[in-house]
């Protein structure tokens, strides 16, 4: 991909083959980090789609800024996904399937254990709002902390705890019947 | 140590395990922080393993078309900014009054003009105009299919003049019609999605071998010529077989005649086109 700023720029100008580019780049990430907060991957293609097409508006809004086009994208993405929650009526708790609990202690069995992303998306229901946010942005979405911090609008320290806590906290979901 | 250190060195393990480091190589960093460490990391592996979920590939297909069309959309927009429509009915306003005030003149000698010429927004507009116009998916396919053998004469000819730059960016047209074949086939068909749309290949391919075929003529024509009007499903796999053979026995005529400096992008041209009908007419069976 040509330089990102390069591209961006080009992508305001209503260059088309710019702002496919960096759709191409971005999607699946958006995608992933929007599943992640939502808990429903078909739900989630939708609104990954609409974050472009509202991209596609506010294009011209954006100014380098010393914030990376990565994070603006995100911040639109994480608008759709409060948006979204705001509609959704309340989430039913969903009871955490037997194999998801470990028979004995061992640190080495939750990674081996097949989690797949149906077990992750119920285990996250267990955080908080702000602990999954910084899980669907940092391992969903890759971002750096300095990002997801803008994005979050936190300090890099505050979102260090948040990601600490939201890792302690999946653990002991998977470790606790 | 302080919650803020071992976050700081959670946060630093994370970012080089992302990196391709080891989680060993990790630990063996902070022997102190290890066992503290090793869980947590553990479970952010496994977390980062379990997100790398992507959209279904028939999805991204529609995804990628209706993107496009809105960046088209978008574009037309900035450039008729006093018209206030609907976006799709300006532009056809707008073809239909050149049709009008030209007699057709315009919108005729638009039809033949290249990416090089200030009448080639008014072809692709025209195009996009009869798209709208046509009411079903099979009558749509069936003219987006014709409409690609024009991108490949767009490709053949701004490569032969040593443009490489609108010879990729008429390769980026071509794929996109090709898309949208593929989502209208889908759209029509009985049975399911497209197969997964493979990414553009993103450099240069090595040179085809050498086709076995007579050497191709001049017009390029396959034999037979185009098939009858597509009736159904059947007939459609008939004419976009045939605008693949005739595509491809183009290009790689074009390939013989064009300047070294273009042949890496007529070459991905050639790929392209052969990845996309490939997928089209295997969704076709």
């Amino acid at each position: 991909m040509q330089n990102e700023e390069s591209l961006v720029r080009q992508a305001q100008q209503r260059n088309e083959q710019a702002f496919a580019q960096l759709y191409e780049a971005y999607f699946d990430k958006i995608y992933r980090y929007v599943a992640l907060r939502i808990g429903d991957r078909m739900e989630a293609e939708d609104i990954a789609q609409q974050v472009f097409l509202n991209a596609i508006q506010a294009i011209s809004s954006f100014k380098w800024r010393g914030i990376p086009f990565s994070a603006w994208l995100f911040r639109i993405a994480h608008n759709q996904v409060v948006d979204h929650l705001r509609r959704k009526a309340k989430r039913a708790t969903v009871p955490l399937e037997e194999s998801l609990v470990a028979s004995d202690y061992d640190p080495q069995l939750i990674a081996e254990q097949r989690l797949d992303i149906e077990k992750l998306l119920v285990a996250s229901r267990k955080l908080t709002p702000a602990q999954q946010e910084v899980i669907s942005l940092r391992f969903a979405g890759g971002l750096p902390i300095a990002q997801v911090a803008k994005i979050m609008g936190k300090s890099e320290g505050a979102v260090k705890a948040l990601q600490h806590s939201a890792i302690v906290a999946l653990r002991k979901v998977f470790l606790v019947a | 140590m302080k919650n803020s250190e071992f976050e700081n060195i959670l946060d630093e393990c994370l970012d080089r395990l992302a990196r391709g480091e080891t989680l060993e190589q990790c630990l063996h960093r902070y022997p102190e922080q290890a066992a503290q460490l090793e869980p947590l990391l553990r479970m952010a592996q496994a977390v980062s393993k379990a997100s790398a979920i992507l959209p279904r590939s028939e999805f991204k297909a529609r995804a990628r078309y209706e993107f496009r069309s809105a960046l088209q959309v978008e574009a037309t927009k900035k450039r008729l900014p006093l018209f206030s429509l609907k976006r799709r009915w300006a532009m056809a306003l707008m073809v239909v009054s050149i049709l009008l005030l030209s007699g057709g003149g315009v919108a005729m000698a638009a039809s033949n003009s290249m990416p090089d010429s200030p009448l080639y927004p008014v072809k692709l507009a025209t195009e996009q105009v009869q798209l709208t116009l046509t009411p079903s998916a099979l009558g749509k396919a069936r003219l987006c299919a014709r409409l690609t053998d024009r991108r490949v004469a767009e490709i053949i000819h701004m490569a032969c003049k040593g443009d490489v730059r609108q010879t990729e960016l008429a390769t980026e047209r071509l794929d996109g019609r090709l898309v949208m074949l593929a989502v209208l086939v889908s759209a029509e068909g009985e049975e399911g999605a497209p197969k997964a749309m493979m990414a553009l290949p993103s450099a240069p391919v090595p040179a085809p071998a050498p086709a076995p075929s007579p050497a191709p003529s001049e017009e390029a024509q396959v034999a037979g010529g185009v098939p009858a009007e597509a009736n159904g499903r059947a007939e459609l796999k008939r004419l976009v077989a045939y605008y693949a053979a005739n595509g491809r026995l183009a290009l790689n005529t074009g390939l013989g005649k064009a300047p070294e400096s273009a042949k890496p992008a007529l070459r991905r041209a050639i790929a392209v086109s052969e990845a996309r009908y490939e997928e089209i007419l295997a969704a076709l069976d």
